[in-house]
C-alpha cells in the first residue's frame, strides 16, 4: 500500500455518532492540511438504522476511494454485515471493535484482516459526558497522525452551543481514545502539511451542481424532493435568495419540470433537480422542451434502479432513459460529471449548452459523487461567452415589418427567441409539430424543416475540448485506452496512475458529453488504439452499448461493468491494463 | 349581472346611437367573417361564401358608419354595458346556433332573422328617442337593415325548400391529438 | 362606463390562425369573450400570455395574439405557475378543458388552487373528451352511454370542480355558459382582476360528440345568489346546485397570492463559494 493515503471506515447503528464522528475527523483533516474524500452507506432506516462513513485521507488530491480499507473502527456490530460487500478489506486492513459488543461478525473476516479490541463504552463511561464515538475518534486520529489540536479547533466549533463543559467533555474522550491507541497494532500514518500550501474547498458533489447551475446563470428551481437529488435543491433554495433568484417546491415532479419550462419560456433561466423515479415521470415535458425549444436543465442524481430500486445507493444506470427516454426524434443534450469538483464545471456548462441551443440539457451525476464530501483543491473559475439569443421587440430588428418566425429555419439552427413582453413578437410556443411561426402543422415537410433545425444547432454546436477528459499516462498514449464516464472516472484514473508510475502507457477518455456523440473527437482519440477497456457502473453495460452504437471501436474492446452500488476499484482497473501489457 | 333589458329608451343621444351602431356592425362583420373562416375550415363552400359576402355587406356599412363617427366624441362602453335586448349585438349571430352541415337556405334563414333583430333595435331607439336627430338617424340606421334583410330575402327566394340543414354526417368524426 | 380612450379592440386579440373547432362549438364563444375582456382590461398583447395542455380548448393560445405556450396533456398549470413566478409582470391565463385540468392534470388543479398564485383559470366544460373522438370525462354523468371505452356509462360520479376548486384554497370561482358570451367576459374581466388563483368553469357544450348538451341553453339561468366571501356558505351552494346556475361570481376570497420575491440579498456567487473555502 502506499503511504500517501488512508482509507477508514467507522461504523455503528443509529444514534452512535458515526456521521457526526465522520464529519468531525474530514474537518480536522481539512485543518490539518489533507485531502479528504468521504462517503457514506446506511441502511433504509429514517433514524436507528446502521450507518458507515467511509474516509479517504491523502497528501495531495484524491480521486476515487481505495480498493479496500486500512481501517475499520466499528463502535458497534449493529447489522454491519449488511456493508461487507462495500467495505473490502485485505489481509494487512485492521478491525476494532469494542468487546462490550461482543466478537466481529463473520461476515467481515473473509479476507482475515488483523483484529484489535479498544474498550470504546468502558473508557468513555469513565468520563462525564464522554461518547465512544469521540473515544473512536481519538484513537484513529493517533493510528493516521492527525494532530489532537486540529480536532480541538473542530469539536470547539462544532459544540460551541453547547458550552465549553460539553466541549471539555468531548475533548476528554478525544484524548483517552489517543492514548489508548498506543496498544493498537500499527495503520499508515500521513505526515501533517502545511494548510495553507494551496487554496482547498470543502463541497459535496451535490453542492458543486447547484453552485454551477448559479454560475451558470439559473434564477429559478423548482423542486420536488427525492434521495439522493434533495440536497441540491436545499442547497439552492437559500442560495437562490442571496441572488435574486427563487425556487418553488412542486406537487411532484410533472409539476417541477412544467414550471421550469414556464419559467424558461417567461426568459430566466431555469433548472430543476431529480433522481431516476424523478426523470422517469419527467420525460414527456423534455420532449415537449425539445419541440417548444424551450432551454432547460435537469439534474439526475442517479441512484439504484429501476422502480424505487435502492434509493440511497449509486449505480450509473439512468444511462439509457436519459439517452433514449423521449418518445419520436428528440435531439437533446446529454452531460455526466466525472467527480466531486466536475459537477461544478459540469453542471455550469450545461446551463450554457440549454441557453444556447435552446433545448433541454440533462445533467447526470450520481448518489456516489453527489453526497460524498471532499477537501479538493479550490476549482478553477471558467465563464463561458454563449447565452440565449433573443429576438429584438418588431422594428429594432432586421426584418422589420415581416411576421416573427419563432421557429425560423436557418443555417445554425437556432432561431432567436422572443421573451414574452417582447413588443410584436408574440406567438405560441408549441409542442404539436409547427411551422417556422409555431402554427400547428401536420404537414410532412414541416415536420422534417423542424427535424432537421433541432438536430442541426445540436450537431453544429462547437463543444471544444470540453466533450471529454483525456489523460495520458507519463510515457504517453500507447496502444490501450480506457474509456468511462462519470463515478466510474475516479478510479480508473488512479488505476491509469499506478499503470504510469510502473511504466505502462494508456489513455483515459472519459466521456462528458453522452449526447449528441462526437464521433471525430473520438476517432481522433483513439488514433492508434488497438485495445479499449470500457468501464461502468451498470448490470447490461449501458454505456459499453452506447459507445458501439455510435463510435468506431477497435475489435479488442473489453467492457467491465458491473451493478450499483459496488463500483469498480482502481485495482481491479488496474489488473486488466496489467494483463494487456504483458 | 349590471344589463339592463331595455327597449333602447337609454340611448338618447347621437354619439350614444353611434357608440350602439358602430358595435352592432363591428361585430357582424367580425362574426360573419368568423363564420366564414369555420365553414372553410370545414370545405363548406357554399355556405362559407354566403357568409363571406354578408361580412363584406358589414364592412361597408362599417366603413360608411365610421366615415360619419368622425369627429365625434363617443362614450365608452364595456360589452356588457351596451343596452341591447339579446345577450350579444343583435345583428350578430350566436355562434352556438350554426352546425358544420348547415345548409346555405337556413343560413340565409339565420342572417335574416338577425336583420331583422336589427331592424327592430333601430325601430324601437327611434321610437323611444326624443332628440330629432336621434330618430332621424335611427330610422336611417333601420332602413339599411331592412335593406339587407330584402337582399337576404331574394337570396333565400333562389333557394330550393329542399336545402336543409343535415342531420346525419355518412363519415365519422376523426382523431386529433 | 368610463370615459377613457380604449387603444384595443377584441380582433387586436385575435390571430390570423383559423380555429379548427366545429362550427357551433363553444369554445368560439369562450375565444370571443376572452379577447373582448383582453380588450376591456386594455392589456397590450404583448403583455399577456395564454398557457395551454392539449385538447379542443387548449387550442386556443395560437388563435390570439398574445404569447402562448401550448404544452403537454394535463400541465398547463404548472407551466403556468412557473412563467408567472418567473414573471410576475404578466397576466397569465391558463385554458383548457375537464379532462386536461381534472384528470390527467388534476393533481396539479389542487395544488394551483392551494397555492393561488395570480392566475385565471378558464376550463370549457363539456363533460367529454373531444380529440379522440368522444369519451367520458371526470365530469361526465355516470349513466352517459355514448362512449365506446365506456358502452354502458362509467357508473362513476362525475368530478365537482367547483366545490373542489373551493376546497382547495381557489381564491375566485365563478361558472359561466357559453351562450352568454358578453357575460363571460364580463366575468373573465373579474377573474383577471381578482388577486390569487381564478377558477372559471364554462360549460361549454361539445356539438359532435355530445349533441344532447344542445338544451344547455335553455337549462342554464342565471345564479340566484350573491357573490361571498364566505367559502362555507359557498360550499353549501355548490354542493346543492345543480350544474347550471351560472352568470355570477360565486366566490371571491381574500388570501393572499403566492408570490416569492426576486430580491437580491445582498449576495454573491462569490459569497456563496467562500463559504466553501478551508
Amino acid at each position: 500500500m502506499t503511504t500517501h493515503s488512508v482509507s477508514l471506515v467507522i461504523a455503528g447503528s443509529g444514534g452512535a455518532g458515526v456521521v457526526t464522528a465522520g464529519s468531525l475527523l474530514l474537518n480536522a483533516a481539512a485543518k490539518t492540511g489533507w485531502y479528504a474524500l468521504m462517503s457514506r452507506s446506511s441502511g433504509p432506516q429514517i433514524r436507528g438504522g446502521e450507518a458507515a462513513t467511509m474516509l479517504r485521507f491523502a497528501t495531495r488530491p484524491i480521486l476515487s476511494q481505495d480498493d479496500s480499507f486500512h481501517l475499520l473502527m466499528a463502535i458497534d456490530w449493529d447489522n454491519i454485515g449488511r456493508f461487507s460487500a462495500e467495505i473490502p478489506f485485505t489481509g494487512n486492513s485492521l478491525i476494532v471493535g469494542d468487546p462490550a459488543h461482543g466478537p466481529c461478525p463473520a461476515a467481515l473476516l473473509a479476507a482475515q484482516p488483523r483484529q484489535a479490541a479498544l474498550a470504546l463504552t468502558d473508557i468513555a463511561e469513565k468520563i462525564e459526558g464522554g461518547r465512544p464515538n469521540m473515544v473512536a475518534l481519538g484513537a484513529i486520529a493517533a493510528m493516521i497522525g492527525l494532530p489532537p489540536q486540529a480536532m480541538q479547533t473542530v469539536v470547539e466549533q462544532y459544540l460551541q452551543r453547547k458550552g465549553p463543559a460539553a466541549i471539555d467533555a468531548s475533548m476528554a474522550a478525544f484524548h483517552a481514545g489517543f492514548a489508548a491507541a498506543a496498544d493498537l497494532p500499527a495503520i499508515p500514518k500521513l505526515p501533517a502539511i502545511a494548510a495553507e500550501k494551496e487554496p482547498r474547498w470543502s463541497i459535496t458533489g451535490n453542492e458543486a451542481t447547484g453552485l454551477g447551475i448559479l454560475r451558470g446563470g439559473v434564477r429559478f428551481v423548482a423542486a420536488y424532493p427525492i434521495t439522493p437529488a434533495t440536497e441540491i435543491l436545499e442547497w439552492l433554495a437559500p442560495s437562490l435568495a442571496k441572488v435574486g433568484g427563487v425556487l418553488v417546491q412542486a406537487e411532484d415532479e410533472l409539476s417541477s419540470i412544467n414550471q421550469i419550462i414556464g419559467a424558461s419560456y417567461g426568459g430566466v433561466p431555469a433548472m430543476t433537480a431529480t433522481s431516476g423515479p424523478g426523470l422517469s415521470l419527467m420525460v414527456e415535458a423534455l420532449g415537449l422542451a425539445v419541440a417548444a425549444e424551450v432551454p432547460i436543465v435537469v439534474v439526475d442524481a442517479m441512484r439504484v434502479g429501476p422502480s424505487t430500486g435502492i434509493a440511497t445507493k449509486s449505480e450509473q444506470s439512468d444511462l439509457n432513459i436519459a439517452v433514449y427516454g423521449m418518445h419520436g426524434d428528440a435531439p437533446h443534450i446529454v452531460v455526466a460529471a466525472n467527480s466531486v469538483a466536475d459537477c461544478l464545471f459540469t453542471s455550469q456548462w450545461a446551463v450554457h449548452l440549454a441557453e444556447s441551443m435552446q433545448t433541454p440539457a440533462i445533467v447526470l451525476t450520481d448518489q456516489s459523487m453527489g453526497q460524498s464530501r471532499a477537501i479538493l483543491p479550490r476549482p478553477t473559475p471558467f465563464t463561458f461567452s454563449g447565452q440565449r439569443i433573443t429576438a429584438p421587440a418588431a422594428g429594432e430588428g432586421e426584418g422589420e415589418g415581416e411576421r416573427y418566425q419563432r421557429y425560423a429555419v436557418n443555417g445554425s439552427g437556432i432561431s432567436p427567441m422572443a421573451i414574452p413582453g417582447t413588443p410584436g413578437l408574440a406567438h405560441t410556443a408549441d409542442g404539436l409539430e409547427h411551422n417556422p411561426f409555431g402554427t400547428p402543422s401536420s404537414q410532412a415537410s414541416d415536420h422534417q424543416a423542424q427535424l432537421d433545425k433541432r438536430s442541426r444547432k445540436l450537431t453544429q454546436f462547437n463543444y471544444a475540448n470540453h466533450w471529454a477528459d483525456i489523460v495520458d499516462t507519463d510515457a504517453g498514449p500507447g496502444d490501450i485506452a480506457i474509456i468511462t464516464w462519470g463515478s466510474s472516472t475516479g478510479p480508473a484514473l488512479e488505476a491509469l496512475q499506478r499503470f504510469s508510475a510502473t511504466g505502462g502507457k494508456a489513455r483515459l477518455i472519459s466521456l462528458r458529453l453522452i449526447a449528441p456523440a462526437q464521433p471525430d473527437r473520438m476517432a481522433a482519440a483513439l488514433a492508434g488504439v488497438t485495445r479499449v477497456l470500457v468501464i461502468e457502473q451498470s448490470h447490461s453495460g449501458q454505456f459499453y452499448r452506447m459507445l458501439r452504437a455510435f463510435y468506431d471501436l477497435p475489435r479488442e474492446t473489453l467492457s467491465l461493468h458491473q451493478a450499483g452500488p459496488l463500483a469498480f476499484g482502481p485495482g481491479r482497473i488496474l489488473e486488466q491494463l496489467n494483463s494487456w501489457s504483458v | 349581472m349590471n344589463k339592463t333589458q331595455t327597449d333602447g329608451t337609454e340611448i338618447q343621444t347621437v354619439p350614444q346611437l353611434l357608440a350602439h351602431a358602430l358595435a352592432l356592425e363591428t361585430e357582424a362583420s367580425e362574426r360573419y367573417g368568423e363564420l366564414a373562416d369555420q365553414m372553410e375550415t370545414h370545405r363548406k363552400t357554399a355556405v362559407a361564401a354566403l357568409f363571406r359576402r354578408l361580412e363584406v355587406a358589414e364592412k361597408q356599412h362599417l366603413a360608411d358608419l365610421t366615415a360619419l363617427c368622425k369627429g365625434v366624441e363617443l362614450p365608452h362602453y364595456a360589452p356588457w354595458d351596451f343596452k341591447w335586448r339579446s345577450k350579444e349585438c343583435p345583428e350578430t349571430i350566436d355562434i352556438g346556433r350554426v352546425s358544420y352541415q348547415l345548409s346555405v337556405r337556413d343560413a340565409v334563414l339565420l342572417a335574416l332573422e338577425h336583420e331583422r333583430r336589427a331592424t327592430q333595435f333601430y325601430t324601437d331607439v327611434a321610437n323611444s328617442a326624443h332628440a330629432p336627430e336621434v330618430i332621424a338617424l335611427a330610422r336611417q340606421f333601420a332602413q339599411e337593415e331592412r335593406e339587407h334583410s330584402a337582399w337576404l330575402e331574394s337570396c333565400l327566394a333562389e333557394c330550393s325548400a329542399a336545402d336543409s340543414t343535415a342531420s346525419e354526417d355518412p363519415d365519422p368524426p376523426l382523431s386529433q391529438e | 362606463m368610463q370615459a377613457v380612450v380604449r387603444n384595443y379592440k377584441a380582433r387586436d386579440y385575435k390571430s390570423e390562425v383559423k380555429p379548427i373547432w366545429c362550427p357551433g362549438c363553444g369554445d368560439y364563444t369562450v375565444l370571443n369573450a376572452i379577447t373582448r375582456a383582453l380588450a376591456e382590461l386594455a392589456l397590450p398583447p404583448h403583455e399577456v400570455a395564454i398557457i395551454s395542455g392539449i385538447g379542443c380548448s387548449s387550442r386556443i393560445p395560437a388563435y390570439t395574439s398574445v404569447y402562448g405556450f401550448h404544452g403537454v396533456h394535463g400541465r398547463a398549470l404548472p407551466v403556468a405557475t412557473g412563467l408567472k413566478l418567473a414573471r410576475p409582470d404578466l397576466t397569465v391565463l391558463v385554458t383548457g378543458g375537464d379532462g386536461d385540468g381534472f384528470s390527467i392534470g388534476g393533481n396539479h388543479f389542487l395544488h394551483a388552487c392551494r397555492r393561488n398564485v395570480d392566475l385565471t383559470y378558464i376550463v370549457m366544460d363539456n363533460q367529454v373528451y373531444g380529440m379522440t373522438k368522444g369519451q367520458a370525462s371526470p365530469t361526465t354523468a355516470p349513466d352517459w352511454e355514448g362512449s365506446k371505452l365506456t358502452p354502458e356509462g362509467t357508473g362513476i360520479n362525475p368530478f365537482q370542480p367547483l366545490v373542489i376548486g373551493l376546497a382547495s384554497g381557489a381564491n375566485f370561482i365563478a361558472r359561466v355558459s357559453s351562450s352568454d358570451p358578453v357575460n363571460m367576459a364580463q366575468i373573465i374581466v373579474e377573474a383577471v382582476r381578482h388577486p390569487g388563483f381564478s377558477l372559471v368553469q364554462v360549460l361549454s357544450p361539445c356539438v359532435t360528440f355530445r349533441p344532447d348538451q344542445a338544451v344547455w341553453r335553455d337549462f342554464v339561468r342565471t345564479a340566484e345568489v350573491d357573490c361571498t366571501d364566505d367559502a362555507a356558505r359557498a360550499a353549501r351552494r355548490l354542493m346543492t346546485d345543480d350544474g347550471f346556475n351560472v352568470g355570477k361570481v360565486l366566490f371571491k376570497g381574500s388570501r393572499a397570492p403566492y408570490r416569492p420575491e426576486f430580491e437580491r440579498s445582498n449576495g454573491s456567487i462569490a459569497d456563496l463559494e467562500s463559504r466553501f473555502m478551508l
